[in-house]
């Protein structure tokens, strides 16, 4: 048995190519856990009314990382039972349907490891410097979340 | 003399990713953001919505003194839609 698998682990990557919720998974898996939970964002086709064409993401990759590797530090805080994190970000190009983030995490039992990953989602969310574009058929939009407590939009 | 990045909007309204700008080593970050309109007046709309990155570190548009070293990175950061 390979002893590093006990070690916690944080998995954090911004990439441009599909990501896979196969390979996420796995990279939280442990023997010593017997939950993972996992969060997918994918892609929706509309907003608004307008039809979504396709998303496209840039990120502030150094300070991004930096960011994510707080939050997987500030799970680790609140839930010392956690074992893994895994945050995989798609950068670029995002058709439909496709996800564009996956956030897995494992722990010994269910409550923690659930509780973890909404954290993880709704925290980045709020502070990790990604930005998302949303194509319609005429023109486009930088879209804004709700949580990211420096915009003033009323919306 | 700092390394000024430009994400997302600002980018668009820069017209350019990023750049080195010379400006004094103390300095409010608002004073900072003055400057940088000088040289992008196009960035002037969005003055409300950003904040900064120094040094990775996020610094309100405002009367916080930065300390800047040459060569510090400044990021622009309109408001975050990630996840």
């Amino acid at each position: 048995m390979d002893e590093s698998e006990d070690v916690p682990k944080d998995f954090i990557k911004l990439k441009s190519e599909k990501l896979s919720v196969d390979e996420v998974s796995e990279l939280v898996v442990s023997p010593c856990c017997g939950a993972v939970s996992l969060f997918i964002g994918t892609t929706r086709n509309n907003f608004e009314g307008k039809k979504v064409i396709h998303l496209e993401y840039e990120a502030y990759t150094s300070m991004a990382e930096t960011e994510i590797k707080k939050i997987c530090r500030d799970v680790r805080q609140k839930w010392p039972s956690v074992q893994h994190i895994a945050v995989h970000h798609r950068l670029g190009v995002v058709p439909i349907t496709e996800a564009s983030v996956i956030i897995a995490v494992s722990s010994p039992h269910r409550a923690e490891s659930l509780e973890a990953v909404m954290f993880c989602i709704n925290t980045l969310k709020a502070s990790v410097p990604i930005w998302k574009k949303e194509i319609y058929e005429d023109e486009y939009s930088w879209k804004e979340n709700k949580e990211c407590f420096w915009a003033n939009s009323e919306k | 003399q700092v390394s000024v990045l430009y994400f997302a909007r600002s980018a668009e309204l820069a017209g350019l990713r990023s750049e080195t700008l010379s400006v004094p080593r103390q300095i409010t970050s608002l004073q900072l953001w003055e400057e940088i309109v000088k040289v992008h007046p196009r960035l002037a709309v969005i003055q409300d919505q950003v904040v900064f990155a120094v040094q990775q570190e996020y610094v309100l548009l405002g009367d916080q003194l930065l300390v800047l070293q040459p060569g510090d990175e400044v990021a622009i950061i309109p408001p975050i839609s990630g996840g």
